[in-house]
């Protein structure tokens, strides 16, 4: 019963897979190759190119469980590419083109935009948990003014880097897999630990369901608020370094676009209310990979490109009404009538 | 004098309770028809039966004689039956002018007539006495104002009857007077006021007869010269048991120390100056009427609506309570009064419903493991005779009783000095109330302090080793040993003695 929310998504994803599989019989083949010293495929692709989105979705599952949705992480995205490409080639004048260097110590090239990005969460985490706001309006001011901030780290222009260490982030191999693959097995595996391992999950949910009695029983419920904001600001720094390792520059205006939908989407998918409360992160995960496998196969259907937005919302709006109440209900009646 | 409306026989059922049982009520043109009650008594139930929120099982409305069945409240209206409700609902942010004339502005030309409309709100108000700007939005008067405006607007349908849902209780004694002076003139109009309160100054001071209702029962109407306020809330509370004190526990209570003193604490327009000493291991009764101050003073003490003034001791400890975290952390402990509000997180299990509040006083860094979880909760639920096949059914799906007990297994498991219990057994079967008060004084006995409140005197004096009795935001008595009886109390209630 508890697991028939996540059955849908599971389902779904299935079921695309297979489709996949019909169009293209080697759709699941994977193959070494040595020269990267990487797997590659198409699942594993998948795997790598949802790493963004999953990584981000960790946090908006908490969010969105505590009844909430955090608009900025798109934002937040830009935000660290531009921090990061900052440090990278600090002196445009110097160097004017790019190649295997850094001006900073590449330990605060990964640090800076994760702490940069961390207190914008808190930011968000302060006006909503301590200033009352309502978080779809605290957080549209870092998502409108995030990428402006970028602009203005960056001098509104878009730096490359040829730096090889920054590269691996997002482009490199570790255990033959992608590294985005393995950072985003560690982030959820962390999530998970801190979710369910210790009592913050409850909190969360409690807080999410009933704001005045978790508060009554003690619960600080505007601390729950502000931690689970700041790590969705901390998430969102590790996704912007991954994006801006693999197109090794910054983009202000593209980076992270539309992330904050898609995050949203994923944790939907997964079978977490938007009202708040049970939250589930296996689900969100397996709503990322869903998400991705539904670009895969617009391409392998050989569908224009114009037409993915379209075909995408078509088969999310499918599985989102599977999971819906009434059609939930209907099927558990019908379930029941069948047993009788 | 003529009745404009009867209400006859009217039946109610909601699922499990019977919300009104034959119940009749008339309303005279030209009089102040006060209805009195405690919570569930029915009052509600009454005037939205009235207001065509809620449908009758059975019975019938006569207005000016005629049969009606009001659908909704629009119709209900439009039929003249006008409602100002407790919560104002206007809309603060559109001008007062505005806000009586929405949805039925006076048209020229086919649009809206505004000069017509802010001379016609003027003449209005200047009816009742308000001179006031009518074009500025309503958000900048005060709450009495704000509370004549609706007024004016459910006056100026050609209603025939108006029906005032606790107009008062967020008003001062000067904007009552004002209020009162507004119902006198419709009065003299010949219109029919139905007025609901907990001010029992009120009701003598306005009305001219009152009907009181009791769990759903229509317990009478009387004028108010034949009765008397004593009989008035003995007829409220009902006197359905002689209590009989319990000397052994007073004594007991008496030789050991002080756990809590509280002296002259309060908060702006909730308590007036509160001060209280409770001894280890004793149980202080809180009476009083709803809006006594009663809830207001039980969470001024937890740190939900943090005192503004005066001093705590635990213990002899200076203690700052400000929140109820902090309260947690100096074990004491809260069973609010609205449970499915303030008391339950209705989606989780009911384990992790009893763990909450000790995981909360741990921080959520040091879980509890699922093994401590679940022999609490297997503890608490024989310990209580909780009534579920497992921990893991979610609280919401058990009845009223059975989450109540979950509530107080919640704040047991972490063993409070100090436990206040808001009405535990409101909306309870027999059953499961007689089982609550047996393990409070268990509690008691095993060295807790309690303060329990509720608005059932014979429960109280039953349990209480001392009564306070609080009336309009006031401690006004403190009761021991042999003074503690129903009589007493309800005199003191009712500000007779």
């Amino acid at each position: 019963m508890k697991n028939s929310k996540i059955l849908g998504a599971v389902m779904a994803e299935v079921l695309l897979l297979l489709v996949c599989l019909m169009i293209r019989p080697d759709f699941f083949s994977i193959s070494y190759q040595p020269s990267t010293g990487m797997l590659y495929g198409n699942i594993i692709d998948i795997l790598n190119r949802s790493s963004e989105i999953t990584i981000i979705a960790m946090g908006m599952t908490l969010i969105i469980a505590l009844g909430g949705t955090d608009l900025s992480v798109g934002a937040l995205v830009a935000v660290a590419g531009a921090v990061a490409l900052k440090l990278l080639r600090w002196d445009v004048l110097e160097y004017n083109t790019p190649g295997d260097y850094t001006v900073c110590n590449f330990f605060w090239v990964l640090v800076l935009p994760l702490v940069v990005c961390t207190l914008m969460g808190m930011f968000n985490g302060f006006l909503v948990a301590k200033g009352g706001m309502q978080p779809i309006i605290a957080t549209l001011i870092l998502m409108v003014c995030g990428r402006g901030v970028a602009q203005i780290l960056t001098d509104g222009k878009q730096f490359t880097t040829g730096y090889a260490p920054f590269k691996v982030i997002g482009q490199g191999a570790f255990l033959w897999l992608p590294v985005p693959i393995i950072i985003t097995v560690v982030v959820v595996a962390f999530m998970a630990w801190f979710t369910r391992k210790t009592a913050f999950g409850t909190f969360v949910e409690a807080v999410g369901i009933n704001r005045s009695a978790s508060r009554l029983s003690g619960i600080n419920a505007a601390m729950i608020i502000f931690i689970a904001f700041a790590i969705t600001g901390l998430l969102s720094g590790i996704s912007g370094l991954i994006y801006s390792s693999r197109i090794m520059s910054n983009d202000s205006n593209n980076a992270g676009l539309n992330y904050e939908m898609d995050a949203i989407l994923a944790v939907v998918i997964g079978g977490t209310s938007m009202t708040g409360g049970k939250f589930s992160l296996a689900g969100t995960v397996i709503g990322s990979i869903l998400i991705r496998t539904i670009v895969t196969l617009v391409y392998y259907f050989g569908i224009v490109s114009e037409a993915t937005m379209a075909f995408k919302a078509l088969i999310i709006a499918v599985v989102i009404v599977l999971q819906s109440e009434p059609v939930r209900k209907y099927f558990a009646k019908r379930k029941g009538a069948a047993k009788s | 004098m003529n009745n404009i409306l009867e209400m006859k026989q009217i039946e109610i059922e909601f699922p499990g309770v019977k919300a009104l049982d034959k119940v009749d009520f008339s309303l005279r043109a030209g009089e102040v028809h006060s209805l009195l009650g405690e919570n569930g008594a029915g009052k509600s139930t009454l005037i939205k039966c009235l207001t065509g929120v809620n449908k009758m099982d059975s019975g019938e409305i006569l207005l000016d004689g005629n049969e009606i069945r009001p659908q909704d409240p629009g119709h209900a209206m439009t039929l003249g039956i006008s409602t100002v409700f407790q919560e104002i609902n206007l809309c603060p942010n559109l001008s007062v002018a505005e806000n009586i004339f929405v949805g039925r502005q006076p048209m020229k030309h086919r649009q809206i007539n505004w000069r017509e409309i802010n001379r016609r709100a003027e003449e209005l108000l200047s009816g009742f006495g308000l001179e006031i700007d009518v074009t500025r939005p309503l958000s900048y008067y005060s709450t009495a104002i704000q509370q004549m405006v609706s007024i004016a607007r459910a006056v100026d349908v050609q209603a025939k009857i108006l029906i005032l849902d606790e107009p008062t209780s967020s008003l001062d004694t000067g904007e009552v007077q004002l209020l009162f002076r507004v119902m006198r003139e419709l009065k003299a109009k010949g219109m029919g006021i139905i007025f609901i309160t907990h001010f029992l100054d009120q009701v003598y001071e306005i009305s001219d007869r009152m009907t009181i209702l009791r769990n759903g029962h229509l317990v009478g109407t009387y004028t108010v010269e034949e009765l008397d306020r004593v009989s008035l809330v003995t007829m409220m509370i009902g006197k359905d048991f002689s209590g009989m004190f319990d000397m052994d526990r007073a004594e007991a209570a008496e030789n050991s120390q002080a756990e809590l003193e509280v002296s002259h604490i309060g908060v702006a327009g909730k308590v007036e100056d509160f001060s209280l000493t409770i001894k280890k291991g004793e149980l202080v009764g809180f009476a009083g009427l709803l809006g006594s101050g009663r809830t207001e003073t039980a969470e001024m003490l937890f740190g939900a609506v943090p005192s503004s003034r005066g001093s705590m001791k635990l213990e002899g400890h200076d203690v700052k309570i400000d929140s109820p975290g902090e309260a947690l952390n100096n074990r004491m402990a809260f069973c609010p009064e609205d449970r499915k509000r303030d008391g339950i997180i209705g989606d989780l299990s009911i384990r992790e419903n009893i763990i909450l509040a000790l995981q909360a006083r741990r921080g959520f860094m040091k879980p509890l493991s699922l093994a401590e979880q679940n022999e609490l909760a297997d503890k608490y639920i024989s310990l209580l005779g909780i009534a579920t096949p497992d921990a893991e059914k979610k609280i919401g799906e058990l009845s009223g009783g059975n989450q109540q007990k979950v509530i107080l297994a919640r704040w047991m498991a972490t063993e409070p000095a100090v436990l206040i219990l808001d009405e535990p057994t409101r909306g309870i079967d027999i059953g499961a109330k007689a089982e609550i008060q047996k393990l409070m004084l268990k509690m008691c006995a095993d060295g807790t302090s309690v303060i329990f409140i509720s608005s059932e005197l014979d429960e109280i004096i039953r349990c209480s080793g001392k009564v306070v009795v609080m009336r309009d935001r006031k401690k006004v008595a403190e009761l021991a040993g042999r003074e503690c009886t129903q009589q007493k109390i309800l005199e003191i209630i009712a500000g007779a003695a």
